[in-house]
């Protein structure tokens, strides 16, 4: 039978063949859409032309109000000593050289740093694993679950904040209740450096956690299923599964998911603003961020160029970091498909 | 919820105040006696009472009074930053014609007072006349009914009144009685009061009641006072000056380094600390409330208006708490001024308006049903105040006590950089406090740390 149907099929598809080729070739929509436009410069082919940009320009005069006027405005204060309602007076380069020189600024850069490595590391393998379990076909209730993620995202920071200062409080907080308990001794999540960190970082990771296992999610469902069902056929295990099929199939989310965290994660602000310890984060700035000290300079200290000084180089540092990122999870992901 | 709405509201106002000034509609339409006007005030805690902002509108139908509450840090600092510098910048009308000013701030404002409208110029119109404000007083003719120091808190260092004072916050000490009986302290209000001529005594009596706690209670950190960091600031709050002197200038002179006030300030908080007499719970945070309800300390430093913040955090500790004088006498904490900005469109409604809501009548209305106690003079003389007993605290005449401390007070100079140079002083006592430097070396860190500050290194 199949010997019939085979030796059918070519004959067939030499007749659609030949039947085609008498014809003359459809033109390709490329072509087609130029030649429509140069007969009819109205319609709806012409949104590409003049009425395109009065359709964009909502968004880009927004964008130029209230995203490139600041940073152009910043940019130019950060060359002044700026006293917003007082005397400005150009000094150049002076600021960012006090800036290199003094150790609040590095002390709040490591703190960030650390406080991004905590909050962003074990946040992405509990994600990638909730995304995981998502995934599951045999799951009761997926939306409702996938509903519950979303919600510690949709919280105002200062109700975590309230909620989590009452868990980590040093004399009376759950967590530390928790922690005598298990026979360890109390700990102070607002004076000690680590625990504070660990605070704040516990925070960010419950606002994002969940969010970002949904974007993943999302991309585990558009992996084609063949490649599982090849997969098992060839005796892979669900670990080896996961390893070979699922986190190649991830790298660029990875990659996506990563860099919006750096972006968030190097000017958390407002975390460590309500933990409790002021503008300069702590006794001795143990959880002072970048954008904390520059809301304290410009704000406390009223030093406005110093400020947008402390501003232009979170921009650098965050490009960096996110090359950085960038080109490790391209490795990382090349590896693992080799 | 509410407070979902709230921010909701807010962000819908800030944004079209931002459009507002995008767009710069400053058009001002001529104005006959009954057209509606709307008063914008920006102001943070209870500065604005809701039922008197009620009363106003009864009294005037065509005045909308559209008060918001910010955080204080915010509009204080941000937005009355960016406010000022709009204005300066465009000159524009536009933005809030009344904002409150804490005095935490009020040293950055004093000394720029072109951000605000003189009130010496203002005169008030003839619109309140019925409810008890003459018609053509000035910020000058006002001045006296004021406390006298309450009132320097709104003058601007170039002498121009900017700002006119709310409620006095005062600062004596409230105790638990329950408490202190148990440690074999006197309790009654008097001999407690006795007990602390100084603070050195005061911080004796602390020695003698942390000695009567158990080794577990000890372990929790329960202790005598809350947080032995506020005694820094009320101590400096009895002098006549702190970080800076009048020296005849806008901007005073720098004296935080050989002020003596300041290291004995600074000493005794050390040696408050050092005696185990603090809890080290920091006001405000999570585990101060809890704290008030289980007596993990016994004693706070308590402004007027933190007394219904304990009644409200801790209902089941009522009549055990008192309130004795503190140490040496007198005290403030806190306290506010309303100001017009220079930028604001409804200057003379805004006028009329705060020299109806800060008269004496009204005060003390404020402070009959809210516990603010008055800024005005007259107003300590009334019986409602003089006789005022609160039953939450053991039927204690806190009118007579508040009202004593606070006519004891002398003004006291501030400066432009009061708020940045009180936070590294805090957060030098705060290291101490965690053990984490010895109090010599805090002492010179935070010195170091101030000479490198921005805000001093510029002149200010």
């Amino acid at each position: 039978m199949t010997a019939i149907d085979d030796s059918t099929k070519p004959s067939e598809s030499s007749r659609q063949g030949s039947k085609g080729s008498r014809r003359k070739p459809a033109p390709s929509p490329w072509r087609a859409k130029k030649i429509k436009s140069d007969k009819n410069p109205g319609g709806l082919a012409s949104l590409n032309g003049k009425w395109g940009y009065l359709f964009t320009a909502p968004f880009f005069v927004m964008f130029l109000i209230f995203g490139l006027a600041p940073i152009v405005y910043s940019t130019v204060i950060a060359f002044f000593n700026w006293d917003p309602i007082g005397e400005v007076e150009f000094i150049g380069l002076k600021n960012f050289e006090d800036l290199l020189a003094d150790d609040r600024f590095w002390l709040a850069l490591g703190n960030t740093m650390e406080i991004w490595v905590l909050a962003t590391f074990p946040a992405l393998v509990g994600s990638i694993g909730l995304a995981a379990i998502l995934r599951n076909r045999f799951l009761r209730g997926a939306t409702a679950w996938r509903t519950v993620l979303l919600v510690p995202n949709i919280t105002s920071v200062i109700a975590v904040a309230i909620v989590f200062g009452q868990l980590f409080g040093r004399d009376f907080g759950m967590i530390n209740n928790v922690i005598e308990a298990l026979g360890f001794p109390r700990v102070d999540f607002i004076e000690d450096s680590f625990a504070s960190h660990v605070a704040i970082a516990t925070m960010i990771t419950w606002r994002w956690m969940g969010y970002n296992a949904l974007i993943f999610l999302a991309s585990m469902l558009a992996i084609p299923d063949e490649l599982y069902e090849s997969a098992s056929l060839d005796g892979a295990s669900a670990w080896q599964q996961f390893r070979y099929v699922t986190l190649p199939g991830l790298r660029n989310t990875i990659t996506f998911v990563l860099i919006v965290g750096t972006i968030g994660g190097l000017q958390v602000f407002a975390e460590p603003l309500t933990l409790g310890g002021g503008l300069s984060g702590g006794s001795s700035r143990q959880f002072s961020t970048l954008t904390l000290f520059l809301y304290e300079q410009a704000f406390a200290s009223y030093q406005w160029g110093y400020a947008a000084a402390v501003g232009i180089l979170i921009t650098f540092i965050v490009l960096i970091v996110s090359a950085i990122n960038f080109a490790i999870t391209r490795r990382l992901a090349d590896e693992s498909t080799r | 919820m509410a407070k979902f709405f709230a921010k909701k509201r807010v962000l819908a106002a800030t944004s079209a105040l931002a459009l507002l000034s995008v767009l710069s509609i400053g058009v001002e339409p001529a104005k006959s006696a009954d057209a509606p006007v709307k008063i914008t005030v920006w102001s943070f805690g209870d500065v604005i009472q809701r039922d008197l902002v009620r009363q106003y509108q009864a009294l005037h139908p065509n005045v909308t009074i559209e008060y918001t509450k910010y955080n204080l840090d915010d509009v204080n600092g941000t937005k009355l930053i960016t406010q000022c510098s709009a204005y300066k910048l465009t000159k524009k009308l536009g933005g809030p014609d009344i904002v409150a000013v804490e005095v935490a701030y009020s040293g950055k404002w004093r000394a720029t007072p072109s951000c605000f409208q003189d009130l010496r110029k203002m005169e008030t119109s003839d619109t309140n006349v019925a409810a008890g404000v003459k018609a053509g007083l000035s910020g000058s003719d006002l001045k006296a009914d004021y406390l006298p120091w309450r009132w320097e808190q709104g003058v601007g260092y170039d002498d121009s009144v900017i700002g006119i004072p709310t409620d006095v916050g005062g600062l004596e000490v409230a105790y638990r009685s329950d408490l202190f009986k148990k440690a074999g302290l006197p309790f009654e209000r008097t001999a407690v009061g006795k007990l602390w001529p100084t603070w050195d005594k005061f911080i004796e009596t602390g020695k003698k009641y942390v000695a009567k706690l158990t080794a577990a209670q000890k372990k929790k950190n329960f202790a005598f006072i809350d947080d032995a960091g506020s005694i820094y600031t009320a101590m400096l709050n009895q002098g006549t000056a702190k970080y800076y002197e009048n020296d005849g200038t806008d901007a005073g002179k720098l004296v935080y380094k050989n002020n003596p006030a300041i290291k004995k300030a600074w000493d005794t908080t050390i040696n408050a600390m050092n005696s185990g007499i603090s809890s080290k719970t920091a006001q405000f945070t999570a585990d101060w409330p809890v704290g008030m309800n289980n007596g993990k300390f016994a004693v706070i430093l308590s402004p007027a208006w933190m007394t219904e913040y304990i009644k409200a955090q801790a209902p089941s500790t009522k009549g055990k708490w008192d309130i004795a004088t503190i140490p040496v006498g007198g005290g403030n904490q806190g306290g506010t001024q309303l100001t017009i900005p220079a930028g604001a469109v409804n200057k003379q409604e805004a006028y009329d308006f705060m020299t109806w809501y800060l008269a004496p009548a009204q005060q003390l209305q404020m402070f009959k049903k809210f516990g603010l106690f008055p800024s005005t003079l007259a107003s300590y003389k009334d019986p409602a105040v003089a006789d005022y007993k609160d039953p939450f605290f053991n039927n204690a005449p806190v009118g007579k006590i508040y009202g004593e401390g606070m006519l004891k007070l002398k003004p006291i100079f501030e400066g432009t950089c009061q708020r940045a140079i009180d936070m590294a002083f805090g957060a030098g006592l705060g290291r101490v406090q965690a053990k984490k430097q010895t109090a010599a070396a805090s002492w010179t860190a935070t010195l170091a740390a101030l000479s490198k500050d921005k805000c001093l290194s510029s002149g200010n």
